[in-house]
């Protein structure tokens, strides 16, 4: 059975904007799933429909079962990082964690172990407002965390981290699977998590695009020709004319469509000189811009 | 729920806006009440003057709604409401909660204040030599003094409770605190002078009505305006209340938090 799944979900905020248009999915309970997506895509929207927060316009979402309002304790089943900025400036992080966990009916001693899995033990004692953002989302990682949830939907937990944070929440993710948990976690930036999920959804204006495990999406996509070459402006207008998929950066063209041994011909056949020619499968970005790129054109 | 209320004292210990409120509270009835008792002449003073030293405190319920619009909108502003609602996702207890908590530390405040006020004019008077009737121990503790003290309390509750109900409907916090704000000090007013017989209806006049009942007693409040009776004034207040709040919790249950 599904941990997580939304059936014809659909959100209009007013008459104009459609936020989330008809949108299923199934969470299998043990995955990480990367939700993928743009800016203003749906993604947030569709995670605070699962925790009751946003009422769909039409359709349903059920979690481990149910409506999450319906669940026993629900902080103690899913936890949700949804708004690093979610908490009063003048508390103290700590405080911040217990008016949570008493609310949520979870003992103190569960603040103090979130405190030190997010590495904020520390600073525990501080005002809110003296926190860096990146500290702020470990304190909303830390809230998510309080009740040992065996769900985890996390909207851009990244946002704000530097480098040594990003790599701590790449651990933290997988350290989340090991433990058999089920994580929802959204991303606009694909790079990020893509050496940590096991299957993603992509989403783009409010509709999913597809989903399912990255290797399969990936068998399905046509590899990434990268060249480089002096004349890459002139190779570049040849590639469009065919129909090509081309991103230039000066002289480097990253190239869809097209195979390796094409592209070559191609160049060769009209006297240009290449540095580079290489055929790559593709990362999750390219992927997420073919997936995309082919439903705008349909 | 025991839980939830837990929470809800635990933020209001955890933040400055209680405390905020207090002070306010202070400033606005000690502090005049120190300054009348000391410097008006004393002659003025025992002729019953003092009652004016202690008219601040009529301040302090139009504070404490501040308190309670505060209370609500700040889980807006600073966006917790996110993690009040994922920890309690019955919204409707959430409100109901808040009503209650705000609801009793309002009156909690007002009795602080109250209490610093007499002990300051109680002790001004002292130091001065001045006799003030109404602060002898028969009056003070006579039945009609405690109604009126309670009812006072009581009044300050319901106000901190309806701020907080104003607060869930509006959310936007400078423009429900500047537009609850004008209306209690300027539109009843207005109103009250155009259409009398409406005007005593209004919610922050049937609140002022409940706590008048010395006023009542004396006549005074006749030659001010016709008012309610307290009874008719208590039902005039709960019946805002109940209907504000009802529309807080109805709203809050339908409204997106995005």
């Amino acid at each position: 059975m599904a941990v997580i799944e939304a059936e014809h979900l659909s959100k209009r905020f007013g008459k104009k904007v459609l936020a989330v248009d008809d949108v299923s999915f199934g969470i299998e309970p043990g995955t990480i799933t990367g939700f993928l997506g743009p800016n203003g895509a749906g993604k947030t929207t569709t995670l605070r429909m699962i925790v009751d927060l946003v009422r769909p316009t039409a359709g349903t979402v059920r979690v481990l079962g149910g409506r999450y309002r319906d669940l026993t304790h629900p902080t103690t089943r899913v936890g949700a990082l949804l708004d690093a900025s979610g908490f009063h400036p003048g508390r103290s992080g700590l405080n911040a964690l217990r008016v949570v966990s008493r609310a949520a009916g979870i003992g103190y001693d569960r603040v103090d172990s979130a405190l030190e899995m997010v590495e904020l033990s520390g600073v525990a004692g501080r005002a809110v407002k003296g926190y860096s953002t990146g500290m702020k989302q470990r304190l909303a990682l830390a809230c998510a965390l309080l009740g040992d949830p065996e769900v985890l939907l996390l909207d851009e937990p990244a946002n704000g981290l530097d480098p040594e944070g990003m790599k701590w929440l790449r651990g933290f993710l997988r350290a989340q699977a090991a433990e058999g948990r089920t994580v929802l976690i959204s991303s606009h930036v694909l790079a990020e998590i893509e050496q940590t999920v096991d299957r993603v959804l992509i989403i783009s204006k409010g509709r999913l695009l597809a989903q399912g495990p990255i290797a399969q999406l990936a068998a399905g996509a046509a590899a990434v020709v990268r060249v480089r070459s002096p004349q890459a402006q002139k190779l570049e207008e040849l590639l469009l004319q065919k129909g090509a998929g081309v991103n230039r950066l000066e002289t480097a063209l990253a190239i869809r469509g097209p195979s390796s041994a094409e592209v070559g011909e191609l160049a060769h056949a009209n006297d240009i000189v290449l540095h580079e020619l290489l055929s790559e499968q593709p990362s999750l970005e390219d992927l997420f811009l073919q997936i995309a790129g082919t439903r705008r054109e349909s | 729920m025991s839980d939830l209320i837990r929470a809800e004292f635990l933020k209001l210990r955890s933040t400055r806006t209680a405390l905020g409120l207090f002070i306010a509270a202070l400033v606005a009835s000690v502090l005049p009440a120190a300054l009348v008792m000391s410097l008006v002449p004393h002659d003025m003073l025992s002729d019953g003057g003092a009652t004016i030293a202690a008219s601040g405190l009529t301040l302090v319920p139009i504070l404490a709604v501040v308190f309670g619009i505060l209370g609500m909108t700040n889980e807006y502003r600073h966006g917790t409401i996110t993690y009040t609602y994922l920890a309690t996702p019955r919204r409707g207890i959430v409100i109901v909660v808040k009503l209650v908590c705000y609801g009793i530390v309002g009156t909690a405040v007002m009795a602080a204040t109250a209490l610093l006020v007499v002990l300051t004019i109680a002790l001004i008077a002292a130091l001065r030599d001045i006799a003030l009737p109404w602060l002898t121990a028969s009056n003070v503790s006579d039945l009609e003094t405690l109604r009126d003290a309670g009812m006072f309390l009581l009044t300050t509750g319901l106000m901190t409770a309806f701020g907080v109900s104003l607060g869930a409907l509006f959310r936007a916090q400078v423009p429900t605190v500047a537009g609850t704000v004008i209306w209690a000090l300027a539109a009843e007013s207005i109103i009250a002078l155009v259409k009398p017989r409406l005007g005593i209806y209004l919610p922050f006049a049937a609140f002022q009505q409940l706590t008048m009942g010395g006023a009542l007693r004396t006549g005074e409040a006749d030659a001010i305006m016709s008012s309610l009776t307290r009874p008719e004034a208590f039902l005039v207040a709960i019946a805002y209340i109940s209907v504000f709040s009802v529309a807080a919790v109805f709203i809050s249950m339908r409204r997106d938090v995005t």
